[in-house]
């Protein structure tokens, strides 16, 4: 079981607070870090790293601290966003001279494991200049994964991967995440984060906002009413009988049906049936619109 | 009865017309002619041109008073020789605004955006090149102007004879623009990596000039005058006075220029090679950076 | 008549061929492109603008020959570049302008209408300032800005919402769809992501490996399945019994229970099987595909996938 912790980090340059008191724990499985730009996700991800030390706060994998703990470094993966200098390198080359540098026993046979987990064995003799931007995320992926490190740390891995590629890289996390690894990764497109991502946790200017899954998150902003789509066969009918109600606050009519807003969200999603079939109402479609990640990180953005 | 009306003001189409090669060349032209000159960029981009042509002018405005006040006729510089003696300050000039031209759309990838409108390549490096040409013969044909009209005023004699000079000081003014606007924007439009290209600009036109101007003197302590006049066509400043000395019926300022009768027209030759070959290599390098 | 149609398109490069026999017709409207790699993408756009020769196949932009009538298809169209284009020491209102010449606006009609196109794009005080201090997403409005100024009957979007965050995102999405229906211009956007092309686009082509996957409306991508998804806050397995035992196709996923629509009664039966159970139902609603289905199905990485590297000069 391999567990990032962090306490109460922080990290600022000069003025500049980029990570702010922030505590979290990160164990096995995949957990996305969610962030607008500039929120401070690479900062924490290259603390988590050991590319840099908290200003305050301490940042532990399994107890032991990870700046400058050479040991530490066995056991983490990071593959940074920003491209690698190394373009005159062959794919092979550069996860050899990685494996070389791990002291792996025998950086060949763990360079071509690696190599061959990223399915990057047909281009691995072609040099990292030559490559699309995908197949270098790939290589780098190689690289971070070649001594098997049970924690993976990916900075905006799916930046610019085409569809099939993003296919490939999800499949590949939740694969490494079945074999019991502990792999965080940052993004802010949220539409990969919700397919891979079962636990989450939300950066906002450097604050932590958030942390779990996100639909018990949505539950918990009880400030908000939870917004639903109705579609049935008597709009009017049903709204009137929504309103008598108090677990809604409001109800709008529009022609691609009911808009509800549910301050009572367990009242609200018994009573609905109820209320339709004592009104002879066919229900053809209930839809929360409002609980999808992306509205659920829009809120956390505006606290 | 009180009224009200809401006007659209949504988008609106244009059927208007839309003018052709001819005036996209010109405003193509006058953009960069303006850049040249740091207009209609931030204040510190104009300092070093105007700075330039201000220290280019002085020269020449003390050059008249000295006449005016000794009446020493004798003194009035001669008006083809004024870009040679001031070859340094030109030069920088070329060095800093040459860049402007040549590389900051490289630079910033702007190109494909010019390539994506009905602007084609040639057009984009002929406006260019006539700017920058434009902007250099201003440089020094104002200074020149100054010296003839001087002369004017303080009624130097042989006043035909001045006419003549100084008009033909005007076609060496356009030819020292083009070679050296030819040579500066390839130059820079290899080097876009700021202040490169600036460097880069400065080490040619200087480092050539040193150069041939050393092996002159050894070819000339050799008394191979022939060689030594042979080499000035590798330097542009040297290169344009054999051509203002050889056709233009100029006295001599640069160190040594190759003898007649196949000196003049050689120089010339060389002139419009390198600047229909600038023009070749810029055309190929803008379409290079167009890739989108 | 297709603002866009291209015929056998092919882009051989060598060792690599970034476009195989393209074939496909698109009506006025909003277009995604996707999956094309780097080299693919913007080899296609280059062909379409006239700019580069196809080794085989035809290709007509708003019914104009690519191959001879690069400049008129060059005047009505508008390009978005995806990467940086701006230089920073100008303001966009200066830059806008300028682009607004150089596609043969008279000086006045420039003016007027790089005013009017940057206050549709929603830059309103920035625009005088330097762009070298803009956002990414002032940015990427100005981009847009210069490729609608001249009123251009078809634009290139290259991955607008690269950069931004999901609020942004969603901005720059209004506002393609805003483009595409009430600015009356028709629109070819290229995009990774795929839940973005869903919501914006009518009409989606879908490249792989330089051959043409699919092209279709997305209406055909997002289907309805026929099958239910129903979700309820706790008890998910004894309704799924309960509607089992009613006669109903019925399968669990995740959190969801998959119902197969056997005929309009079906919805009566969900419902009131919840209320006999005293269950909570948070969601009922017709299962759509997705584009991203179409990747799915597992293909091996053609040789010819791997993208030519055109030597970068900058």
């Amino acid at each position: 079981m391999t567990v990032l912790r962090l306490e109460n980090v922080s990290r600022w340059y000069g003025n500049v607070v980029a990570v702010n008191g922030v505590s979290m724990t990160i164990g096995p499985g995949v957990t996305g870090l969610l962030g607008p730009n500039g929120a401070g996700k690479s900062t924490l991800i290259h603390m988590m790293g050991g590319f840099m030390a908290p200003s305050s706060g301490t940042v532990t994998l399994d107890g032991e601290p990870i700046w400058r703990n050479p040991g530490i470094y066995r056991r983490l993966g990071l593959v940074p966003e920003r491209e690698a200098a190394y373009d005159f390198l062959t794919g092979r080359q550069f996860v050899v001279a990685m494996a070389k540098l791990f002291k792996l026993p025998d950086p060949g046979a763990a360079a071509a494991r690696a190599i061959a987990l990223v399915e990057m064995e047909y281009a691995q003799d072609r040099v990292i200049g030559k490559y699309s931007k995908g197949m270098k995320q790939r290589i780098k992926m190689a690289s971070a994964l070649v001594h098997d490190p049970p924690v993976l740390l990916l900075d905006e891995p799916f930046n610019g991967m085409d569809p099939r590629q993003r296919l490939q890289l999800m499949d590949l996390i939740r694969r490494m995440a079945a074999e019991g690894r502990t792999i965080l990764f940052s993004s802010h497109i949220l539409e990969e984060v919700e397919r891979v991502a079962g636990h989450i946790e939300v950066i906002v200017a450097g604050r932590h906002a958030a942390s779990g899954d996100f639909r018990a998150i949505r539950r918990l902003m009880s400030d908000r009413p939870h917004q639903f789509l109705v579609r049935s066969g008597d709009d009017r009918r049903l709204a009137a009988a929504i309103i008598a109600d108090g677990s809604a606050r409001a109800v709008e009519l529009t022609d691609k049906g009911l808009r509800v807003e549910a301050v009572d969200f367990r009242r609200f999603t018994w009573l609905l049936p109820r209320l339709s079939r004592e009104a002879g109402v066919r229900l053809w479609e209930v839809s929360p619109s409002d609980e999808s990640l992306e509205s659920v990180f829009a809120y956390l953005v505006a606290r | 009865m009180v009224t009200g009306t809401i006007h659209d003001i949504g988008y609106r189409h244009y059927e208007g017309r839309r003018l052709g090669r001819g005036y996209v060349l010109r405003s193509l032209y006058v953009h960069n002619l303006r850049a040249a000159w740091g207009l209609g960029r931030p204040a510190r981009a104009k300092v070093m041109p105007f700075l330039l042509a201000a220290i280019m002018l002085l020269p020449a405005a003390g050059d008249v008073a000295v006449v005016a006040i000794t009446k020493e006729h004798d003194l009035l510089w001669r008006y083809p020789a004024y870009a040679t003696y001031l070859q340094v300050v030109i030069a920088i000039f070329l060095a800093t605004q040459a860049p402007v031209l040549a590389s900051r759309e490289l630079r910033f990838h702007v190109v494909p955006l010019y390539f994506s409108r009905p602007v084609g390549p040639l057009d984009f490096v002929l406006a260019k090149m006539a700017a920058m040409v434009t902007a250099l013969l201003a440089l020094m044909a104002t200074p020149v102007t100054v010296l003839y009209v001087g002369g004017l005023v303080n009624k130097v004699p042989d006043a035909g004879g001045h006419l003549l000079r100084y008009l033909g000081a005007l076609v060496g003014c356009l030819l020292f623009a083009l070679v050296l606007a030819a040579v500066g924007m390839v130059v820079a439009a290899f080097t876009p990596r700021r202040g490169f290209g600036v460097a880069a600009v400065i080490a040619v036109i200087m480092l050539s000039s040193v150069f041939v101007v050393t092996v002159q003197g050894i070819a000339e302590a050799e008394t191979n005058f022939t060689f030594a006049g042979w080499m000035g066509l590798f330097t542009p400043f040297n290169l344009v006075d054999a051509v203002q000395v050889r056709l233009l019926g100029a006295e001599r300022t640069a160190v040594a220029v190759p003898p007649a009768p196949l000196g003049g027209p050689v120089a010339l030759a060389l002139c419009a090679v390198l600047v229909l070959g600038s023009i070749a290599v810029l055309y190929r390098r803008f379409r290079k950076g167009a890739d989108l | 008549m297709p603002i866009i149609a291209a015929q056998g398109l092919t882009m051989r490069f060598p060792g690599v061929t970034a476009l195989d026999d393209l074939t496909f017709a698109v009506e006025p409207g909003v277009v995604g492109l996707v999956g094309a790699n780097g080299a693919g993408k913007s080899t296609l756009i280059k062909i379409l603008l006239g700019l580069l020769p196809a080794s085989a196949g035809q290709a007509r932009v708003l019914d104009l020959d690519v191959a001879t009538q690069g400049g008129p298809i060059r005047e009505r169209v508008g390009y978005m570049p995806e990467y940086e284009c701006l230089p920073p020491d100008v303001s966009a209102t200066e830059f806008v302008v300028h682009m607004a010449r150089m596609s043969g606006l008279p000086p006045t009609v420039a003016r007027e209408r790089a005013a009017d196109t940057l206050r549709h794009v929603g830059l309103y005080e920035e625009r005088y300032r330097p762009m070298g201090g803009y956002s990414t997403g002032m940015r990427q409005r100005v981009k847009l800005a210069q490729a609608l100024v001249h009123d251009p009957r078809l634009v290139f979007l290259d991955e607008p919402t690269n950069g931004l965050d999901p609020a942004g995102r969603d901005e720059m999405l209004d506002l393609i769809r805003r483009i595409g229906t009430e600015f009356g211009i028709s629109v070819l956007v290229t995009s990774h992501l795929l839940g973005e092309l869903e919501r914006s686009c009518d009409h989606v082509v879908i490249i792989d490996g330089g051959r043409l996957l699919r092209s279709q409306p997305v209406a055909a991508f997002t289907a309805a399945s026929g099958v239910l998804s129903v979700e309820v806050e706790e008890g998910r397995d004894a309704l799924g019994h309960r509607l089992a035992a009613a006669g109903l196709t019925v399968r669990p996923e995740g959190r969801l229970l998959l119902v197969d629509v056997a005929g309009e009664h079906t919805y009566d039966l969900i419902r009131d099987a919840v209320v006999d159970l005293e269950l909570a139902l948070v969601r009922m609603e017709q299962r759509r595909h997705h584009i991203e289905e179409v990747f799915a199905a597992p293909q091996a990485p053609p040789p010819q996938a791997v993208p030519p590297q055109v030597e970068r000069t900058w």
